[in-house]
C-alpha cells in the first residue's frame, strides 16, 4: 500500500515548490497541472482501496515527532475526509485549467500558493494528531492571504486582513481549548498525547464543570467562525468579494471548519454539561444562518456579493444537519459539505467570467448576456439551479437529508430554514432572470464567450453536480458509517 | 587545567577577539575584510565546541552539571543552552558583518567588541557567584555600549548610543545595589550559598528591597516595561549588525542572569517576584504590541515587537512550573534567530537604500523602503517574511513551537488568563507584521532590482534555517530546553 496520507500533501507540496521557481505562464500553470492531476491520481488510488463498510481510520501512519509532549506525526483518512478530499482533488486541477488563459503578474506565484493551499487543506483533512491539525489548519491562511492581498480587487487589502487576522484569532481561541484538553487529559490518564481520537475519548472522563464546557466552547468557535455561521461570519462577504476568482473558489474549498465539526465537536458534544442547549445552539445559529444569508442574498447589487451571502446561507445546513443529529441529518450536512464544494465553484467561475468579460459584476448592469456567452449561460444555469435545490442536482439531496432528518429533534428550526427556501429560490432566479436574460445591455460592448478550458471545467464540475444528484450512493456511502459511529456516541449519552 | 577544558568554547572566544584585535594592526585597510572570516570560524569552533559538551554532559547526568574555579562558574544544561543562544546569535552578526565592515577601517575593534560582548554573556550564563555575574554582566554591556555608537557620523546612533549607556549605567548600579543588599542579607556572594539559607533573606526586610532592586537592574537589559525607554532609540539608531546582537543576544544574558539569581538564589522569596513578573510580563507585551501598531520605521517596530516578545519570555517567571521554563528557555533560542534574522534583513534594506541614495535617507528604515522588496530583493523579501510570521507564532515555524510550548504550560498552570492575554496579543501583533509584508509584496517597487550581498544572504539563510528547523524538527530542541529547566527548580 502506499503512504496515501503523506503523499496527498507531499505531492502538492513539492509541486508547489517547483512552480515557484518557474518564468512563464505556461509553464507554471502546467507544472500546477501535473502537480494537481499526480494528486488526484492519488486520490483516486485512495478512492478505489477505500472501504465504505466501516467507520476505522484507513491509510493510517504515525511517526513520533516530539515524543516528549506526545506529539506524533498521525494521519489517516475516514468517511469523514474521503469526501472532501476528493472534493479538492477533483476541483484543483479544474480551477487551475479555468484561470490558465487569465492574464496576471506572478504566475509562478499565484500557481504556487494555489497548491500550497491544497496541501495545507488536505492536511487538515488527514491529521489525527491536534498539532498537526493545527499547523495545517493555520498554515491554510498563509496561501489565502496572498492570493486576496495581491490578485484581489479593489479592497483586497481590508479583505484580506480581516480575514487573516479575524480566522486566527478564532483559531487561537481553538487553540486555548486543545490544550485545556490535552491538559487535562495529562492531568487524568499522566499520559502526554495530541492523538484527536484519545483525547476525544478521554474528553468523556472529564470532570463535570465550566473548564470542561470551556474547552469544548473553545474548540466549536474555531470552527464555527471559520464555517462560518452567524454571527461569526462578518469576515466572510469581503474575503469571498475581493478573492479573484480562483482564492473565492479556494476559500470554497476550505471546508475545515465542518470537517472540525463532524471531526471533534460532535463527537465531544454528548460529554458536555448540557448537550441539549449545545444542540439547540447549533441548530439556532444554523438555522438563523439559512435565513440571514439568504435575506442579504437578496439586496445583493454585486453579483459575487449575492454569492458570498448564498453561500454563508447554504453552509447553514451542515450546522443545522449536524445539530439533527441521526445518522442521515448528519449525512446530509457532509454531503452538503462535498455539494455545496462542487456548486459554488460554478458559481464563482460564472460571476468570474462574467467580470472578466464585461468588467462589473453589479446584477443591474448586466441583461441579456446569455445572447452573447451561451456556453456561460447554460453552467451558470446548472450552478444557479443546483443551489437553489432543483430535485436531481446534488444540493438537493444535501437539503433534503438535512431538513427532513433534522425534523426529528429540531422541528422548530427546521421549519424556519424551509422558510427561507422561498427567499433562496427567489433570489437565484431573480440574478439569474436580471443577469442572463431579457434584452442584451449595448453599453457592455462587443463581448466574447467563455474559452474552451473554461468550459470544460465548468462542464465537468457540471456533470458532476447532475451525477451525484441523481445517484448520491457512492459520496453518500462512504459518510454513513461515521455519521452513524457519531450518532450512536451521542445516543449512549441518551442525547 | 581540567578545569579549563569546560571553559574551551569561552576560550575560544576570546583568543579569536585577541588574534582579530593583534590582525588589525598590521593588514592593511583591504585586507581587513579577512578579519570577518576569521571571527566567523572562531565561533564556528565555539559553537561546535559547546555542542560537543552537551554531549559530556549528557553521559555524565544532565542535571549535575559542575562548579568549576573554587565554584564560582557552573557548567550545566543551562549555561549550555544559553551559550547555544549567544553563539548563534553572534553568528548571524559576525556574517552579516561582514559586508557591514567592507572597506572599513575599524574592521577589527568592531569584530573584537562583538567577541567580548559574547564572552561576557556566556560568562553570565554560567555565572555561580554574584561578583562574577556582575562583572561578566559589565563586560558585556561595555562592549555593546562601544557597539551601539559605532556609526560616530551617525547622530541617530550617537543618541542611541548615550541614552543606552545611561540608563544602562544606572541599572547597572541599581543592579549593584541590590546584588550588596543581598550580600549583607547572606554574607556571601556565592548563589548555591544564599540559596541554601533562605531563612536569612525572608527574615530581612531587606530581601524585598534587593529584589526590587534587581527586577529593576534586571528589568533594563530585558527591556520590561517600564525599563524599556532606551530599546527602540538604540535598536533603531544602531548599525543592524548591533541591532540584532542587543535584541537578539543581550537581551538574553539579562534573562539567564536573571533566571540564575531569582529562580536559584533568591527562590525563598518567590512569591514577591513571581507577583512582580506577572504583572511586568502583562505590562510588557501588551505595550510592546499596541506601540508597535504606530511605528512606520522598520527597526522600530522591530523594536517594540522585540520588547513584546520579551514579555511573553517573562511569562516563564510569573507561571514557575519546569515545562513554563522550558518553554522560556526554548522561546529565548528561537527568538534568538528570528530577531536577529529580522534585523539583519532590515539591515539588507538599509544598505539598499544608502547604495542607491533614493528613498528616505533619513529614516532608511522606513516602511516605504520595503515597498515591492518582494520583486526587488526576492531573497531579503522572503527571509523577512519567514522571520515576521515567526515571530507571530504562525506555524510551521520555531516561533510557532516556542509559543506553544510557553503557552500551554500557562494553561497547565491553571493560569488560563494569562493565556488568554498572551494570545490575544498574539493576535494583535499579526496585524503589524501582516503590514509589512503587504509593503513587500503587495505594493509596487519604487526602483531596480538588488541582488542581496553574499555575507548578507547567508547569515539571512543561516536564520531561516534555524526558524524552520526548530519549527519542523522541535524535538532536540525542546528536549534541550526542558534539561536547562531542570537546572532551575
Amino acid at each position: 500500500m502506499l503512504p496515501v496520507a503523506s503523499l496527498l500533501i507531499l505531492v502538492p507540496l513539492i509541486f508547489a515548490a517547483v512552480t515557484f521557481f518557474t518564468k512563464t505562464k505556461d509553464q507554471a500553470a502546467g507544472l500546477g497541472l501535473i502537480g494537481s492531476l499526480v494528486t488526484l491520481g492519488l486520490t483516486l488510488y485512495a478512492y478505489l482501496n477505500f472501504d465504505s463498510s466501516t467507520a476505522a481510520m484507513q491509510f493510517y501512519e504515525s511517526v513520533p515527532w516530539v515524543p516528549f509532549l506526545g506529539i506524533n506525526y498521525s494521519v489517516g483518512i475516514d468517511g469523514i475526509s474521503m469526501p472532501l478530499i476528493l472534493l479538492n482533488a477533483i476541483v484543483i486541477p479544474l480551477l487551475i485549467l479555468f484561470s490558465w488563459k487569465e492574464d496576471r503578474e506572478a504566475p509562478n506565484r499565484f500557481y504556487g500558493l494555489i497548491l500550497t493551499m491544497q496541501a495545507a487543506v488536505i492536511g487538515v483533512f488527514v491529521a489525527l494528531d491536534f498539532v498537526v491539525f493545527y499547523i495545517f489548519w493555520e498554515l491554510t491562511l498563509v496561501p489565502l492571504f496572498f492570493i486576496v492581498n495581491i490578485w484581489g480587487g479593489e479592497k483586497r487589502a481590508h479583505a484580506s486582513y480581516k480575514f487573516f487576522i479575524y480566522t486566527h484569532v478564532a483559531s487561537l481561541v481553538m487553540l486555548l481549548g486543545i490544550f485545556g484538553l490535552f491538559y487535562t487529559a495529562l492531568h487524568q490518564t499522566g499520559i502526554p498525547t495530541f492523538d484527536i481520537r484519545e483525547l476525544i475519548a478521554q474528553f468523556q472522563f472529564f470532570e463535570s464543570g465550566l473548564m470542561r464546557d470551556a474547552i469544548f466552547l473553545a474548540i466549536l468557535f474555531g470552527f464555527l467562525a471559520k464555517l462560518p455561521t452567524f454571527p461569526f461570519h462578518s469576515w466572510l462577504p469581503d474575503a469571498y468579494t475581493e478573492a479573484p476568482t480562483a482564492g473565492s473558489v479556494l476559500f470554497i474549498l476550505l471546508k475545515i471548519g465542518g470537517y472540525g465539526l463532524f471531526r471533534i465537536s460532535l463527537p465531544m458534544l454528548p460529554n458536555t454539561g448540557n448537550p441539549n442547549l449545545m444542540i439547540m445552539m447549533l441548530g439556532l445559529l444554523g438555522s438563523f444562518s439559512i435565513v440571514y444569508g439568504a435575506l442579504l442574498a437578496l439586496r445583493q447589487k454585486d453579483l459575487k456579493r449575492m454569492i458570498a451571502y448564498s453561500s454563508l446561507s447554504h453552509m447553514g445546513f451542515v450546522t443545522l444537519g449536524s445539530a439533527g443529529l441521526v445518522a442521515l441529518s448528519v449525512s446530509g450536512a457532509m454531503f452538503q459539505q462535498f455539494s455545496h464544494g462542487l456548486i459554488m465553484s460554478i458559481m464563482f467561475m460564472s460571476a468570474g467570467a462574467i467580470q472578466t468579460t464585461t468588467g462589473t459584476r453589479i446584477i443591474n448592469d448586466l441583461g441579456g448576456l446569455a445572447r452573447k456567452m451561451p456556453m456561460l449561460a447554460v453552467l451558470m444555469m446548472v450552478g444557479f439551479m443546483a443551489s437553489l435545490g432543483l430535485p436531481g442536482l446534488t444540493g438537493f439531496i444535501a437539503e433534503f437529508l438535512v431538513l427532513t432528518f433534522s425534523f426529528v429533534n429540531l422541528p422548530g428550526f427546521v421549519l424556519l430554514a424551509l422558510l427561507a427556501i422561498v427567499i433562496t429560490a427567489g433570489y437565484h432566479l431573480w440574478a439569474m432572470q436580471r443577469a442572463m436574460f431579457g434584452v442584451y445591455n449595448e453599453k457592455l460592448g462587443s463581448i466574447r464567450d467563455i474559452n474552451s478550458m473554461q468550459v470544460f471545467s465548468m462542464g465537468v464540475i457540471a456533470l458532476l453536480v447532475l451525477y451525484f444528484g441523481l445517484n448520491p450512493s457512492p459520496v453518500l456511502n462512504m459518510m454513513i458509517k461515521n455519521s452513524e459511529a457519531i450518532v450512536s456516541l451521542a445516543a449512549v449519552m441518551g442525547v | 587545567m581540567d578545569e579549563l577544558m569546560y571553559l574551551a568554547p569561552e576560550i575560544v572566544v576570546v583568543a579569536t577577539g585577541l588574534v582579530v584585535l593583534l590582525a588589525g594592526v598590521f593588514l592593511s585597510p583591504r585586507a581587513k575584510n579577512i578579519l570577518g572570516y576569521l571571527a566567523t570560524l572562531g565561533i564556528l569552533a565555539a559553537l561546535f565546541l559547546t555542542v560537543k559538551s552537551f554531549g559530556l554532559l549528557t553521559m555524565q547526568g544532565f542535571q549535575v552539571g559542575y562548579s568549576i574555579f573554587s565554584e564560582a562558574l557552573n557548567i550545566d544544561a543551562l549555561s549550555q543552552f544559553f551559550k547555544l543562544v549567544f553563539l548563534v546569535v553572534a553568528l548571524i552578526v559576525s556574517i552579516a558583518a561582514i559586508k557591514y565592515n567592507e572597506n572599513s577601517d575599524h574592521t577589527e575593534e568592531f569584530y573584537t567588541l562583538m567577541l567580548f560582548a559574547t564572552f561576557g554573556m556566556m560568562i553570565v550564563a554560567s555565572a555561580n557567584d554574584l561578583v562574577v555575574l556582575f562583572v561578566a554582566f559589565e563586560l558585556a554591556s561595555l562592549a555593546t555600549y562601544a557597539l551601539a555608537g559605532y556609526e560616530k557620523q551617525n547622530p541617530r546612533s550617537l543618541e542611541g548610543a548615550m541614552k543606552y549607556f545611561v540608563i544602562g549605567s544606572v541599572s547597572a548600579a541599581l543592579m549593584l545595589f541590590g546584588l550588596s543588599f543581598v550580600y549583607g542579607a547572606t554574607g556571601t556572594t556565592s548563589i548555591p550559598l544564599i540559596a541554601a539559607n533562605p531563612g536569612l533573606l525572608i527574615e530581612n526586610p531587606i530581601g524585598l528591597v534587593a529584589v526590587v532592586l534587581l527586577i529593576a537592574g534586571f528589568g533594563f537589559k530585558m527591556a520590561l516595561v517600564p525599563f524599556h525607554m532606551w530599546a527602540p532609540d538604540t535598536y533603531q539608531g544602531s548599525p543592524s549588525v548591533v541591532s540584532a546582537l542587543l535584541a537578539a543576544g543581550s537581551k538574553k544574558m539579562g534573562f539567564v542572569a536573571a533566571f540564575r539569581i531569582f529562580i536559584v538564589a533568591l527562590v525563598a522569596l518567590q512569591p514577591d517576584w513571581q507577583f512582580i513578573f506577572t504583572i511586568l510580563a502583562v505590562a510588557t507585551m501588551t505595550f510592546g504590541n499596541i506601540v508597535a501598531v504606530a511605528q512606520t520605521s522598520v527597526k522600530r517596530m522591530l523594536a517594540y515587537s522585540s520588547v513584546a516578545q520579551a514579555g511573553y519570555i517573562a511569562m516563564a517567571f510569573a507561571v514557575m512550573t519546569p515545562v513554563a521554563l522550558g518553554g522560556g528557555i526554548m522561546y529565548a533560542l528561537a527568538h534568538a534567530f528570528m530577531k536577529a534574522g529580522a534585523f539583519i534583513a532590515a539591515g539588507v534594506v538599509v544598505w539598499m537604500v544608502s547604495q542607491e541614495k533614493t528613498g528616505n535617507l533619513d529614516v532608511p528604515d522606513h516602511l516605504d523602503s520595503f515597498k515591492g522588496l518582494g520583486k526587488r530583493m526576492p531573497l531579503a523579501a522572503l527571509s523577512m517574511t519567514v522571520f515576521v510570521f515567526a515571530l507571530a507564532g504562525i506555524p510551521p515555524t520555531a516561533g510557532f513551537m516556542a509559543k506553544f510550548v510557553l503557552f500551554s504550560s500557562t494553561i497547565q498552570a491553571g493560569m488560563a488568563w494569562l493565556a488568554v492575554i498572551a494570545i490575544l496579543n498574539s493576535a494583535l501583533s499579526l496585524f503589524y507584521y501582516a503590514r509589512l509584508v503587504r509593503y513587500m509584496y503587495f505594493l509596487p517597487p519604487e526602483g531596480k532590482s538588488v541582488s542581496v550581498p553574499f555575507p548578507y544572504a547567508a547569515a539571512l539563510l543561516v536564520a531561516v534555517a534555524g526558524v524552520l528547523v526548530m519549527g519542523i524538527w522541535p524535538e532536540p530542541f525542546v528536549e534541550l530546553a526542558m534539561k536547562a529547566a531542570m537546572v532551575l527548580v
